[in-house]
């Protein structure tokens, strides 16, 4: 992985493939390698569908490896959702392809003049791109079924459904599961619009005779990583809870604590929520035939996703995850599990962001277009999105822009980006993450991750006001030091817990590389992350005035706990003092 | 005529005997809340270590997120259980939210608008009804427990699982006693409790 490999889509003669050396970028790789691209190279005042725009994609530090847990890639641009800067990332096995491949990113730069769609091939002997303009317009399951018979099934994909291919703000990137399925997505911020604008309909990735990369110190590699993933598998959430529940076992909690977003952010309960919990989810798929306990890549232990059956026994999609049954359920006001993985299934075939889809549609519903509960509406609303009728296009454009159009007060986003599954107004620290990342509003900006180990920024006392400022920088750039290392967040918990598992994951980085790194040296990655994210929002006219709430967060109180965001505006702008 | 706003005058007995794989089923009823009758006027942990009877490592190590009356509660020595509250029980969960729900996590603090606060430290020990209700690894560990010791649920919404039911689950009812008698099935899938009682006092065993 020594190597980046850039595409000029806009090149004279046909799209041009060039690998080049790391150079300035060496030691970066995931989020902040992609930041780091789109923030140097990328003009911030671009528009994101114009030739100047880059889409880079990249696996992890440690992606490729044997290392567990490593699958995750990172798409990063500048976002047409939110104009600011864009890392989106997403599991499946393209992260390990790739990185096996010899890439440490591959970045499309450039813009083809027709309208031809293309198809760009790799594998060991190098890189083929053609046109295919078969393919225009399909869904993701029908263009990755396209490549297998082209390419055979020892492939990976990256791909766009017809949501990217019209550009749309709400546009997706897909990338295959291990069963060759397009089910996990790099979903925030349009980053599929931007694969589309360049015209790249799929990327198919073959690494056959490639070898897994080979760490400096073996030794070492193969100890530490033993003991990352008895610490992983030791640990109640990563060991029992997530394998057994997915990550919709959450549902319960929120709902209980009065933070489950329901009717579009009116209430924070939902009647209908045990339902539709990851427990009645998980036991209605291996009542089906399904599978509650699976891994989206290969070297995944925590196996936090699932096979979803239809009444028939039939695939029907992957385990919905808990943003999505919570998005196309709660918070729209739909109970029907059977309804919200049909729904699931249609995002990850047009290509389409769950959370962005389904608060959009909470939006719709607020509007008087279709009723709250009404679940063959909302289906209905995102095939009008599929066939880019006027209204779909309105729609697949995202909370904003529908919130506008059809004149609704409640919009729940932030820098333009739908809010996730968790009420501000009852979890306010989440508030001040949602608030503040170069993101826009993102539940795994200022993740669970270990602050308490890595001692960024010193003691926080939590029992002071000013405590959920600091917590939330501290949790953001501990979160950017991850997600650049290709690990999987769901390791936070481990590591949050177990002091020796955080050790065992910085022993895994050092054995691979060669290096010494220290918890001192995580946080600085973490801050160089930000600070480059910062910088380029801020030269694209961002202001503090961006890094606020919608105003109803402070005047409508939540329900069950009648409770406002009450943190202050200037408070918010601590959060990158440091 | 009974009067049917008296809990105890409108209540029958349900004892189903089920095959160990209808388990899961019962998922249903013990995430979305059960009543149980137990002492009240006393502290969380006294109700789950001494009412209950689990172990103190088990509470302390394995329920680490405790709702009280939809309050994430931090204390739960000092946290007290009143006539009528509803006490959710979990174990970690994921997620910075899932984190930041933990009693005592390193967390808290970003939901101290919403965590529980005990405003008095003086309440009489008496016999009472609280709502529980049993979420994720704790449904599969305390479940079998306490409907074995009985719970009791109202009849409409028990009324509404039964008749829901598919012909796989009446297979696996081994025997089902009604007020102490043995009765088929077709009892059950008429949608007849709620016309009958206001609660039901549900037992179930698996064998």
């Amino acid at each position: 992985m020594d190597k980046i490999l850039r595409i000029n889509m806009g090149a004279e003669g046909g799209p041009k493939a060039t690998a080049v050396p790391f150079g300035d970028y060496a030691g970066l790789g995931g989020r902040g390698l992609t930041s780091a691209i789109v923030s140097k190279e990328v003009p911030p005042d671009c528009h994101p569908l114009s030739d100047t725009n880059k889409l880079v994609i990249a696996p992890g530090l440690l992606s490729g490896t044997a290392g567990s847990m490593t699958g995750r890639i990172s798409v990063g641009c500048k976002s047409p959702l939110t104009g600011g800067i864009k890392e989106s990332n997403a599991g499946g096995q393209p992260s390990q392809v790739l990185a096996r491949l010899g890439y440490g990113a591959i970045v499309l730069e450039g813009k083809p003049k027709g309208d031809d769609l293309y198809k760009i091939f790799i594998n060991k002997d190098g890189v083929r791109i053609t046109t295919d303009n078969r393919l225009k317009m399909l869904g993701n399951y029908d263009t990755v079924e396209k490549m297998k018979k082209e390419f055979g099934e020892k492939i990976a994909c990256i791909s766009i459904g017809p949501a990217g291919e019209m550009k749309l703000n709400a546009a997706s990137v897909a990338c295959t599961d291990t069963e060759l399925r397009p089910t996990r997505h790099a979903g925030r911020g349009g980053v599929g619009a931007v694969m589309g604008s360049k015209g790249v309909k799929v990327i198919v990735l073959d690494d056959t005779d490639m070898n897994m990369r080979q760490p400096k110190e073996p030794e070492k590699f193969k100890e530490a990583n033993k003991a990352f993933t008895d610490g992983l598998r030791k640990h109640g959430v990563t060991g029992e809870a997530l394998p057994a529940y997915g990550t919709n076992i959450l549902a319960n909690i929120l709902n209980e604590a009065g933070g489950y977003p329901t009717y579009n952010f009116k209430e924070g309960r939902f009647q209908g929520t045990s339902k539709i919990s990851g427990e009645t989810e998980a036991a209605l798929e291996t009542e089906r035939g399904g599978v509650a306990t699976h891994a989206c890549h290969r070297g995944c232990v925590i196996r936090c996703s699932g096979i979803y059956n239809d009444k028939d026994g039939h695939y029907l999609t992957k385990q919905p995850e808990y943003e999505t049954v919570w998005a196309h359920g709660a918070n729209c006001g739909i109970d029907d599990l059977d309804k919200i993985a049909m729904l699931d299934f249609l995002d990850d075939n047009i290509g389409l962001d769950t959370i962005e889809m389904g608060a959009t549609i909470g939006v719709a519903m607020e509007a008087g277009l279709l009723k709250f509960g009404d679940a063959d509406g909302a289906i209905n609303l995102i095939k009008e999105v599929g066939k880019g009728t006027p209204l779909g296009r309105i729609i697949g454009s995202g909370a904003a822009i529908t919130g506008r159009v059809f004149g609704v007060e409640r919009v729940p986003v932030v820098k333009g980006q739908a809010m996730p599954a968790y009420d501000p107004r009852a979890v306010q620290g989440i508030g001040v993450t949602y608030a503040t990342t170069p993101m826009g509003a993102d539940h795994t900006a200022g993740y669970a991750v270990a602050t308490n180990i890595l001692k960024v920024g010193g003691f926080v006392d939590p029992l002071k006001p000013e405590g959920q400022i600091d917590l939330s920088r501290n949790l953001q750039i501990a979160t950017a030091a991850i997600d650049s290392t290709g690990m999987c967040l769901f390791i936070a918990f481990a590591i949050m817990d177990q002091p020796e598992t955080f050790q065992a994951l910085l022993d895994l980085i050092n054995a691979f590389y060669g290096l010494n790194l220290t918890a001192d040296d995580v946080v600085e990655l973490g801050k160089k992350v930000l600070k480059m994210e910062r910088d380029f929002n801020i030269r694209a006219g961002f202001t503090k005035e961006q890094d606020r709430l919608p105003p109803f967060f402070k005047t409508q109180p939540l329900l069950p706990h009648n409770v406002t965001f009450q943190v202050k505006d200037e408070d918010l702008d601590k959060v990158f003092n440091w | 005529m009974q009067n049917k706003n008296t809990f105890t005058n409108n209540l029958k007995n349900l004892c189903l005997l089920i095959e160990p794989a209808l388990f899961p089923k019962f998922f249903e009823i013990l995430q979305g809340g059960f009543m149980v009758k137990c002492r009240v006027g006393i502290s969380i942990k006294t109700l789950l270590c001494e009412k209950l009877g689990l172990t103190p490592a088990y509470v302390m190590g394995r329920i680490s997120t405790i709702f009280l009356d939809g309050k994430p509660v931090d204390d739960i020595e000092s946290a007290v259980i009143k006539d009528g509250s509803s006490l959710a029980l979990s174990a970690a969960m994921p997620g910075l939210v899932g984190a930041t729900m933990r009693r005592e996590g390193v967390y808290s603090s970003l939901r101290s608008s919403i965590t529980y606060e005990e405003k008095h430290s003086n309440y009489l020990s008496k016999e009472g009804l609280i709502s529980l209700k049993l979420y994720n690894l704790l449904i599969d560990e305390l479940g079998p427990l306490l409907l074995k010791r009985g719970i009791f649920v109202k009849s409409t919404e028990l009324s509404a699982f039964l008749t829901k039911q598919s012909d796989n689950f009446w297979r696996g009812c081994k025997e089902i006693l009604l007020g102490g008698k043995p009765v088929e099935r077709s009892v059950l899938q008429k949608s007849n409790l709620p016309a009958w009682y206001d609660w039901v006092y549900l037992t179930v065993l698996t064998g």
